[in-house]
């Protein structure tokens, strides 16, 4: 060990070794504090997001109603959408895999550490880049309007709430030519544009990394077929994103030049082809709704059988059923685009690729339900929530069928109808299931337990207030309410529902409220959880609650799906699980061990390069929008340089420095190791 | 020499690898492959465009010169054997020999994108063909011009690996696995070009 | 993990002959090229040149990127993106019109 340690030529390669405070968290590349920035960074943008449907609602909730101006909500239908979408279902989903998928798979950490902190602060520079669109983004009106209506005006037409206005305003899928230069200038679009191309990346350099650690980290005896399901799903949505962020990354760079530079990709009048954009948007936009939902796939299928205390039924069918959802999921694109002029024959095929998605999704839901019965059912929150995914999913996937029969399409697209489904699917279905995931792995965080009475308060508000508000949309809908559209007349009869559509909004809010205060105070005086609160079935109870820096003082040697539960239980005559009578001492076994290694267990080092190479991305990108000016010019060689800089730091800085695991008993936090290292040199 | 040794007694943390393939290479791979939905959606858009009639301006297909594209392709083509050439003397520890042909690849990516500058100079000076003459020339100036970027970056890294390489009196076992991820990113930009010399110069027709 | 590979490497004089293959290849492209100006071969040109290209393509891949001598699972990915790619942007190009499927 201290043969090895070399002291580096200048201290600025030196290897940070801080394990509390700020710095220590800007250098972190543990997987569990980067999962839990990521959470905590969504779940802010959730508020921010909600923010923005409430605003919508209140709106919506009069007919005529001129609360905002359309220019402000045109802006704020964009930002809804892609602050949900991108800026929190996808990182809180992120936070979930980042923090347990080494934990699932038996493994120290990921299997490129820097790597993974660089996604993060990739993912942080973006989010902040595009939310400063609110303090720098502009929003002008096309060349010739005539100031008749919507964002065509440039005060944003007529209305009390204007603010916001100049942010992105061509919606969240940006249809071109509409989002392009010539009828949206300005640069709210351009920070859009350019903001998702940095989340775009991040989410790429993550993907690469849980695909190298599901393939080469996992632990003696863990084959893949033995994985937990959410280590499965976390390895689909790994290869959707793989897959799918390189076309967006292209379309947006297209979108980019179109606006900035002067290419003629999408401008209709030059002859660019608007339905080229709609392509190249939905062969990634489709494959994005898999990658939003099979997270919370893998956390139902992890719940469920805890707390039916039954295996899940059809293990097996339910992961090739998620690999199967992946792959089609490459097929359907252009169900988007029924109503955009494709080909019949292209209708027809793209029709029934969609109806085909279903069946790998209805084995799921059978296999779902079928480990529930029969089962002794805890209810306590992850259920209810769990169960909640399984139910409003359900019914957010059979809307989403009635999309695949064609001529029906033509009724239902840019109608309320389309709202209703894919909120039913990413709220009731995505939302539900994280939210099942954080009250079950809670104690993982945090050695607690949240308040179960409380999270039932949760549960219930918010399933009460998901119903009203997007039950009643399918009927709006059908009725003819518009999407996208700021207002609608008296005539139309839509008032009724629509108040109570903002009633059901805001009791969302309201659930939302109990959540945070329950998660604020369990975290400081919830009860202590122990090691296996939920005796639970895979192994990453079996390490102490919360969860050592080490994740693992030894690895476990996985010997059968379940491989936890079959320590603890055998089976009787009739199948029926019997406690063994050593599984209490187990557990306390590996409470103890798990806090107290043999011996010092090295971990990754710590690193500042991810953050400053990240750092140069939005100066680039400022740069690009503000290219026509010097000082835009220099802001791009300037981020270019940081970035060249901090690569080079990367590749030069040590390996490995001695850092062990700061759970260990150590007086300042290094190892005695190090401080002999640090004692032999000259 | 003896950061080279400190280099050698460590291998990502000595852990056991399930597919029995090193992390970094198999990361590099799937990158790769991810790669293909890039440089096709490129690839897709130029040709939608390149041969739609009735746009103003010249197209990229009126003004190709294929000779001069024939002598750049092979250019790049043989940078590919200078590139295995340096990775098969860097794991026969010919440190020397590694450096040669590294900086022979680096070169000839040098004289390729020398090439292109050439030849978009031409197109924009001389033919008046710019980005945002028609969505054609666009295309083919962005597909072209991201090719030349991933060109550039890997032009960076081999120097970067030979001048680790001087610095240092050779490169380490760690770092020689990335001179062979640097090959297999070479390559893969090689076979892209393979690609788009024939799809988009040799395929070339006028617009209808 | 070492780098030293077990499996065999060609050795640097196969590299060399594996690069006159591709310079000839290479001519034979351009040659068609200008027959095809003369002769107008029509459908034929372009399978020839794509056969070609896909020719080099996987020649570079497997031998210079020694993919043929790798694990398989390496191939697959590889396989994998390069198949998605294809599917996903024919039927783009079908459904724009610039591929024509019978039918379609």
């Amino acid at each position: 060990m201290t043969a090895t340690a070399e002291r580096p030529q200048t201290t600025i390669f030196r290897r940070p070794r801080s394990t509390t405070g700020l710095w220590s968290w800007l250098t972190t590349v543990d997987h569990k504090r980067i999962g839990i920035l990521y959470g905590y960074a969504a779940f802010t943008f959730f508020i921010l997001g909600g923010i923005e449907a409430l605003l919508l609602r209140i709106q919506l909730t009069q007919a005529n109603s001129e609360f905002l101006t359309a220019g402000a909500y045109n802006a704020l239908f964009t930002m809804h959408g892609t602050t949900m979408i991108f800026l929190f279902v996808m990182p809180v989903s992120s936070a979930f895999m980042n923090y347990l998928l080494p934990l699932l798979i038996g493994a120290r950490d990921v299997a490129f550490p820097r790597l993974n902190a660089l996604s993060w602060w990739i993912f942080f520079f973006g989010g902040i880049f595009l939310y400063s669109t609110f303090f720098f983004g502009t929003s002008l009106p096309p060349v010739g309007a005539d100031g008749i209506s919507g964002n065509l005006a440039a005060g944003g037409g007529p209305g009390s709430f204007n603010f916001l206005a100049s942010s992105p305003d061509g919606g969240w899928f940006s249809y071109q030519p509409n989002a392009g230069p010539l009828y949206s200038p300005g640069t709210a679009m351009d920070y859009w544009a350019l903001g998702l191309q940095m989340l775009g990346l991040a989410s790429l350099v993550s993907a690469i990394n849980f695909i190298v650690t599901v393939f080469n980290m996992r632990a003696l005896g863990m084959r893949l077929l033995r994985m937990p399901v959410f280590a499965w799903m976390t390895t689909v949505v790994a290869f959707l994103l793989l897959f799918s962020l390189p076309i967006i990354a292209v379309a947006l760079f297209m979108v980019a030049f179109d606006r900035q530079f002067g290419t003629v990709f999408f401008a209709a009048t030059g002859g660019g082809d608007p339905i080229l954009w709609q392509h190249l948007f939905w062969l990634f936009g489709h494959p994005e709704v898999y990658i939003l939902v099979l997270p919370a796939m893998g956390i139902v299928s992890e719940v469920l059988p805890v707390f039916s205390r039954k295996p899940l039924f059809g293990y097996s069918a339910v992961v090739f059923a998620g690999a199967a959802i992946g792959f089609l999921g490459f097929g359907v694109w252009a169900h988007h685009m029924f109503a955009s002029g494709i080909t019949p024959v292209a209708q027809a095929a793209f029709g029934l690729a969609t109806m085909i998605i279903a069946i790998p999704t209805g084995i799921k839901i059978f296999n779902w339900m079928g480990t529930m019965w029969g089962g002794r059912l805890k209810l306590n929150t992850p259920l209810l929530f769990a169960m909640g995914f399984v139910g409003m999913f359900t019914i957010g996937g059979l809307s989403g069928v009635t999309h695949s029969v064609v001529p029906s399409d033509w009724q239902q697209t840019d109608t309320y109808y389309i709202v209703a489904h894919f909120h039913y699917v990413l709220f009731g279905g995505a939302v539900f299931g994280l939210f099942a995931g954080l009250y079950y792995w809670f104690p993982k965080l945090t050695g607690r337990l949240m308040n179960d009475r409380w999270g039932k308060v949760h549960f219930w508000l918010m399933f009460i207030g998901f119903n009203l508000t997007f039950a009643p949309m399918h009927w709006l809908g059908l009725q003819g309410m518009v999407r996208r559209t700021w207002k609608y007349a008296p005539e139309t009869g839509l008032e009724p529902w629509n108040v109570a559509v903002t009633v059901g909004a805001f009791t969302i809010a309201l659930s939302i409220a109990v959540f945070m205060v329950n998660w604020w105070t369990s975290r400081r005086r919830g009860p202590k959880s122990g090691i296996d609160p939920w005796d639970a079935r895979t192994v990453e109870w079996m390490t102490p609650s919360p969860t050592p820096e080490h994740n693992f003082t030894e690895p476990p040697v996985v010997t059968r799906l379940d491989h936890f539960w079959h320590l603890k239980y055998d089976e009787d005559e009739e199948g029926r699980p019997v406690r063994r009578p050593d599984a209490d001492q187990l557990l306390e076994r590996l409470e103890y061990e798990g806090y107290n290694p043999k011996s010092p267990i090295h971990l990754p080092n710590p690193s500042y390069f991810p953050l400053t190479t990240a750092m140069g991305l939005p100066l680039i990108f400022y740069g690009i929008i503000y290219h026509t000016s010097s000082w835009g010019k220099a802001l791009i060689v300037l981020g270019a340089l940081v970035m060249l800089a901090s690569l080079i730091g990367w590749g030069m800085e040590p390996v490995e420095e001695p850092h062990v695991s700061h759970d260990q008993d150590d007086d300042d936090g290094d190892s005695a190791d190090f401080e002999q290292a640090e004692a032999d040199h000259v | 020499m003896s950061d080279l040794a400190h280099d050698a007694a460590l291998s990502d943390h000595g852990e056991h690898e399930s597919t029995g393939i090193e992390n970094r290479k198999l990361g590099m791979w799937v990158f790769l492959s991810s790669e293909f939905l890039f440089f096709g959606a490129l690839i897709t858009n130029y040709l939608l465009y390149s041969n739609r009639g009735g746009f103003e301006g010249v197209y990229p297909s009126e003004i190709y010169d294929i000779p001069f594209t024939s002598v750049s392709s092979f250019v790049l083509l043989m940078s590919s054997l200078t590139m295995v050439l340096a990775h098969n003397a860097q794991s026969r520890h010919d440190q020397n020999g590694a450096r040669t042909w590294l900086f022979a690849t680096a070169s000839l990516g040098a004289v390729f994108l020398g090439g292109q500058v050439f030849e978009f100079t031409e197109f924009i000076v001389i033919y008046d063909m710019t980005l945002s003459t028609n969505p054609a020339a666009s295309a083919f100036f962005v597909l072209t011009g991201f090719h030349g970027a991933h060109v550039a970056i890997g032009v960076i890294m081999l120097l970067s690996l030979w001048g680790m390489s001087r610095r240092r009196g050779g490169l380490s076992d760690r770092q020689g696995l990335n001179l062979e991820l640097v090959g297999l990113y070479w390559h893969f930009v090689d076979i892209i070009w393979i690609v788009i010399f024939t799809v988009v110069y040799l395929l070339s027709t006028p617009p209808t | 993990m070492s780098t030293e590979h077990t499996t065999d490497h060609p050795t640097p004089s196969q590299y060399w002959k594996i690069a006159v293959v591709l310079a000839v290849l290479t001519a034979i492209e351009v040659a068609l090229f200008y027959i095809n100006r003369e002769l107008e071969l029509g459908p034929l040109n372009a399978v020839l040149l794509i056969s070609l290209a896909l020719l080099k393509f996987v020649i570079v891949v497997g031998w210079y990127m020694h993919l043929r001598f790798e694990k398989s699972l390496l191939s697959r990915f590889f396989t994998a993106g390069f198949l998605l790619a294809s599917g996903c942007y024919l039927v783009v190009l079908s459904a724009l019109g610039i591929v024509v499927i019978r039918g379609g």
